[in-house]
């Protein structure tokens, strides 16, 4: 194991010396395995348990230094900072807020919109600082990166978002009698949700940007170059996929319900009406494993690939070829091992994902790394901010 | 001695303001750890120095306080040399490590939520909902009740002088329980899309649907039964008890499988909740045969019901009256109430005890 390692420090070296003009390739390798994962996190598991939920903060940094530290670019590890005590009190704040939320739907539709105007009010703040502490956090060859987005910006690149489920929460205020939604609720409704899918690609755009936008390491700062048109393309190439995927199993259940029914048919007994339900359920259940199964993976590796290969600047570019072949695979591996194990295989798997798409990444950059200077130390952020990113699951996306 | 025996340890330091990476050699001497090399002399208290974590992938990865890194390729010399002063891992790490520990915490783990599952929440769940004012179970009620209005319901159409009859009864037959046992309660009707079905809301409201009356042909005595096993679910709190006992199974899974897909880690909250859910029927039962002896009623009547229920099906099914689908093992499981023939066998038995 330690040659892997160090054969894999090889590359990094290979032309520090030369001009500028030539570009490094820095290889992203992942050195962690499934069975050291599964490890600590049947630990952080049982720790969790007996501490209520309170060792939550201690689990997640063992697992972001367990990945991070397996995690080479260009042969030099990343590596994670952040002080549990600090997070264990953002954890418990977010986890106040989220509860305050769930409730107050239940108790009147009034109290179910203010809670949302806040959770809309605070929710980019939050995500703002989430991405600020884990970038501040993560660190290689020595330096902490930084998000240098701002407040005003992320509150224009996510405010937008909330617009459909404001209209469909708002408008159920004035309805005097929800016995009977005037037809002109159910409108707004529908029309809601009809903007909301036309907009997505729109949104999810406007968001990357923000995020994209703003990773720095040193003096060096991405730009995100993917353009409007592009996200829409890929969105309609996803919902294309997923229309074939979801006509596909239609089909086949409803050729096994055919054959399956026709020979209960023929035996002589009951339970023609159960099978029907029984087809339909097993329908529905398949068209959801389709969509996790393949339209997931399909929809990661273009999305991964579109990202990250229009993230950089003049002198650092990100390259990603996550093919959706392996990647496919790898994801029926990985739920038909996970649901076999009741779940025991979830580690492997998030180590073989992780591998996967991690090593579909090259860094290249014309700068020497040695010659890297770290700047003052950005704002590290709220440890506030990285729970909610748990909580509602932001990340990276990488 | 034994400092000045051990070697020094070749690693890699970063100073924390530039990239450039520095090949060292660390000492440890008694209380501070030296880093030395070309350009490099820093001595750092041994108790401002974050220790990575021992892993058998990857490398080293000390932090510094105040700044800097130190990194080592060579996981085993490193190891070994930390362990040459007597520096040991923590137990967590210790247990991370070894496989025995590692199979021991996953048997914990498992008796831990089972336990937690049988046991452990519906204690706890009970604690919490009796610290919650009734206040609370009140305003749930009306809110769920408004919902149920909007999308289930319309106004019963049962005559005023026929539901005043069926709440009298029921009014009868409760006084003769001791006071401190009996909640507060309200009897509502509505006509349903759901079919015959009686059910309790928290904060007291009990809804009867107009088919099931006239199931049971408007009979009082088998309404009071039917109530009176809905009277057991407002007296336990059984609806806020729910939502505690969901909650917290809820963010057991969430913790155990939402990483890997929120839809897998919801499946185990509705097998527990449907499991609870049986339990709170076999609560309200036991509850109903008390009631119902006290008012001098046989607790046979809740036989009667299921027998009309189950007519009811098979005229709609056209299923023989053998075939009862949901007395699958599966189907249990899955099922919020015990099956039939269980609960019709409670109430027979509990008629038989007099």
């Amino acid at each position: 194991m330690n040659e892997r390692v160090s054969s894999q420090r090889m590359p990094i070296v290979s032309n520090s010396h030369a001009s500028a003009q030539r570009p490094h390739h820095l290889r992203i390798v992942f050195t962690g395995s499934g069975s050291e994962y599964f490890r600590i996190w049947i630990v952080n598991l049982l720790l969790m348990l007996l501490t209520l939920g309170l060792y939550y903060p201690w689990a997640k940094v063992r697992r972001l230094r367990y990945f991070h530290g397996n995690t080479l670019v260009g042969g030099e590890p990343l590596d994670f900072h952040g002080d549990p005590k600090k997070m264990l009190k953002g954890f418990l704040m977010v986890a106040l807020l989220l509860m305050a939320y769930s409730v107050a739907g239940k108790f009147s539709a009034t109290a179910g919109f203010l809670a949302f105007l806040i959770v809309m009010a605070i929710w980019p703040a939050l995500f703002k600082s989430s991405m600020q502490f884990r970038l501040a956090n993560t660190s290689w060859r020595g330096l902490r990166f930084g998000f240098k987005g701002s407040l005003p910006d992320v509150y224009r690149a996510m405010l937008p978002i909330f617009i459909p489920g404001m209209i469909i929460v708002g408008a159920l205020i004035p309805v005097v009698d929800p016995e009977r939604p005037p037809s002109w609720y159910l409108a707004t409704t529908l029309g809601a949700t009809l903007l909301g899918g036309l907009l997505a690609p729109w949104l999810l755009w406007n968001l990357k940007r923000y995020q994209h936008n703003h990773y720095g390491l040193a003096s060096l700062q991405t730009s995100f170059r993917a353009s409007l048109g592009a996200f829409y393309k890929l969105h309609l190439k996803i919902s294309g996929v997923a229309v074939l995927v979801m006509l596909g199993s239609a089909i086949a259940v409803g050729i096994g319900v055919y054959f399956f029914a026709g020979n209960l048919a023929a035996a002589p007994g009951r339970k023609g009406a159960p099978t029907a339900m029984i087809g339909v359920v097993l329908g529905a259940l398949i068209g959801m494993l389709a969509m996790l199964v393949v339209i997931k993976p399909y929809a990661t590796s273009r999305l991964q690939n579109l990202l990250w290969s229009r993230t950089g600047n003049a002198s650092v570019r990100f390259l990603s070829h996550l093919r959706f072949r392996p990647l496919l695979w790898l994801t029926v591996k990985n739920w038909l091992l996970v649901l076999l194990t009741f779940g025991l295989y979830w580690p492997f798997a998030a180590v073989a994902t992780a591998r996967m798409r991690l090593q579909a990444v090259t860094v290249k950059t014309r700068i020497d790394p040695d010659s890297l200077i770290g700047q003052i130390r950005d704002d590290e952020g709220d440890a506030a901010g990285d729970a909610a990113g748990d909580m509602f699951g932001l990340d990276i996306g990488l | 001695m034994v400092q000045s025996l051990a070697a020094p340890l070749a690693a890699t330091y970063f100073d924390g303001l530039s990239a450039r990476a520095r090949p060292v050699m660390l000492r440890i001497d008694g209380t501070h750890l030296r880093i030395n090399g070309e350009d490099t002399d820093r001595a750092v208290p041994l108790s401002e120095v974050q220790w990575p974590e021992r892993t058998r992938h990857g490398l080293r990865l000390a932090h510094l306080r105040g700044g800097g890194s130190l990194q080592c390729a060579d996981a085993q010399a490193w190891d070994a040399w930390r362990a040459s002063h007597g520096l040991r891992d923590t137990l967590v790490v210790r247990m991370q490590q070894s496989w025995p520990w590692v199979a021991g915490s996953l048997a914990a783990l498992v008796l831990l939520v089972l336990a937690l599952q049988q046991w452990g929440l519906p204690v706890l769940s009970r604690a919490v909902v009796a610290a919650t004012p009734a206040s609370i179970d009140t305003a749930l009620g009306e809110a769920t009740l408004q919902a149920i209005d909007a999308q289930l319901m319309q106004p019963s159409q049962l005559p005023a002088g026929e539901q005043a009859r069926l709440r009298a009864a029921f009014t009868r037959a409760v006084a003769a329980l001791p006071a401190r046992q009996v909640p507060t309660w309200q009897l509502v009707f509505r006509k349903s899309r759901i079919g015959p079905n009686a059910f309790a809301l928290p904060g007291g409201t009990m809804v009867m649907t107009d088919e099931l009356v006239q199931l049971v042909d408007a009979d009082e005595q088998v309404i009071t039964a039917v109530l009176a096993h809905e009277l057991g679910h407002v007296q336990q709190r059984h609806g806020l008890r729910m939502l505690v006992q969901v909650a917290v199974l809820g963010a057991v899974s969430g913790a155990v499988l939402g990483d890997f897909s929120s839809m897998l880690a919801s499946v185990p909250v509705f097998l527990g909740q449907a499991g609870y859910s049986r339990e709170a029927e076999r609560e309200a039962d036991a509850a109903a045969v008390q009631v119902l002896r006290a008012a001098a009623l046989s607790p046979r009547l809740m036989v009667t019901l299921f027998d009309k229920l189950a007519a009811a099906r098979h005229k709609k099914e056209r299923e023989p009256a053998s075939a009862r689908a949901q007395d699958h093992w599966l189907g249990i499981a899955f099922a919020s109430h015990p099956p039939d023939a269980a609960r019709v066998q409670f109430f027979q038995a509990a008629a038989n005890q007099r």
